[in-house]
């Protein structure tokens, strides 16, 4: 398949799941919502996995309250905000930090989703869809011309959720260069805009 | 909106948005995000990255099991969400009224200094410990160091130290290499949030004695 066929299935599988999303807002439509889990619960798994390889468990768990939140905030969904699968995101996010400090015996009674919350439900910002696309395919595109080195590091960050500490001990690298390397990936993915 | 001056950098925000900062410094960045939209802005763009690298990972299939059991648990659900968060304090940032039940006056201020009260709001089990600092009109702080990172948001006032003067929404993170004074505005009293990751340094004997933001980290 072709880049622009590529990404016209893509935009074409994203709105279709976004109808399912206003169905489940709008009718409680347990139909759309079987189809939203058929196609992130795998994704969400994945995440889950990235972070803690094998804890089966764990991953149906996140899944589960992931898929739940959807249910409960369909409402709440703006996609003029964010579109579908950065809300998904930063819920699977918000999931996994809450389901970590659970299984920590000694954790304090604190909210992190109280800490998020106003990203997953903020007011509607500047963006416009097609505005939200063209930046969904640049990032894409940014991350495929990544030099292998900056898109490591970054992946250890979002997906196995480590502290640049923590991937300096594991790479054998001095903090400092996981830090220019986070900094570059996101100078290269142009998040540096001028203030 | 408040137009703030002083950000995280991108390097905390991107760990922020991927969900790998310690909560009490999201903490910080969650409180400076509600007075400043240049980094809501970023982090918009941020979490769009993560979500990206997401969607590249090998999806890994779900059981039918898995599916039946989530849709049965639909009908379980409450059909709206309680809010659980108090109205008492509309003027503060949203991700701190889970610490904060009264009105600001009725917190339970402890004197460190006759310039500084603080209140602890939160421990974390890293030891990080979030609290709020109340500095009086033109009040100062004396000049100290820290061996862990201090992270402060301004929340009403002013103050400001040798590198420069902050206000409302006010990001700062200060580390073991810097000291400083700081000195709230002379014409209202200064409250700030502030973490701080690590134990403090005491330089000597007499720190202990001058330095009363040392004697409120750690203490207990
Ligand atoms: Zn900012």
């Amino acid at each position: 398949m072709g880049k622009m066929a590529e990404n016209q299935a893509t935009s074409d599988k994203l709105a279709s799941l976004g109808v399912c999303m206003r169905r489940v807002a709008e009718d409680r439509d347990k139909h759309a919502f079987a189809k939203l889990f058929d196609h992130y619960a795998p994704q969400l798994r994945a995440y889950s996995l990235a972070r803690e390889p094998g804890a089966d468990p764990i991953a149906d768990e996140l899944v589960q309250e992931v898929m739940i939140r959807v249910w409960l905030k369909a409402g709440k969904y703006n996609a003029r905000l964010s579109n579908l699968n950065t809300w998904i995101f930063t819920l699977a996010r918000n999931c996994r930090i809450d389901l970590m400090r659970r299984s920590n015996r000694h954790a304090n009674t604190i909210n992190p989703t109280d800490i998020f919350s106003q990203i997953e439900d903020d007011s509607p910002g500047p963006f416009q869809q097609a505005q939200i696309s063209r930046i969904e395919e640049s990032i894409k595109a940014g991350l495929e011309k990544l030099p292998q080195e900056q898109f490591e590091v970054l992946t250890r960050v979002y997906l196995e959720g480590k502290s640049h500490q923590q991937i300096s001990a594991e790479l054998k690298l001095p903090l400092g260069t996981v830090k220019s390397r986070v900094r570059l990936a996101m100078k290269k993915l142009k998040v540096l805009v001028t203030r | 909106m408040t137009v703030t001056n002083h950000h995280p950098t991108d390097e905390l925000l991107a760990l922020y948005s991927a969900g790998s900062l310690p909560l009490s410094q999201a903490l910080c960045v969650s409180t400076h995000l509600e007075y400043c939209d240049a980094c809501g802005h970023k982090l918009r763009y941020l979490d769009r990255i993560g979500s990206t690298l997401m969607q590249k990972l090998k999806p890994s299939p779900a059981s039918a099991e898995l599916k039946v059991r989530t849709l049965e648990q639909l009908d379980s659900l409450p059909e709206k969400q309680v809010e659980t968060t108090s109205e008492v304090n509309s003027s503060l940032p949203r991700c701190l009224r889970q610490f904060i039940n009264c009105s600001c006056d009725n917190l339970g201020w402890k004197r460190v200094s006759a310039d500084i009260s603080r209140v602890e709001l939160w421990r974390d089990n890293n030891g990080a410990k979030v609290e709020l600092l109340k500095i009086r009109p033109g009040g100062a702080a004396a000049t100290h160091t820290h061996q862990g990172d201090e992270y402060t948001v301004v929340l009403e006032g002013s103050f400001s130290d040798e590198k420069g003067l902050y206000q409302r929404g006010d990001f700062l993170l200060r580390d073991q290499n810097d000291r400083h004074t700081p000195v709230a505005t002379r014409d209202c009293e200064c409250i700030c949030l502030a973490v701080t990751e690590g134990p403090v340094q005491l330089t000597g004997f007499f720190s202990r004695i001058l330095n009363p933001l040392i004697r409120r980290a750690y203490a207990v």
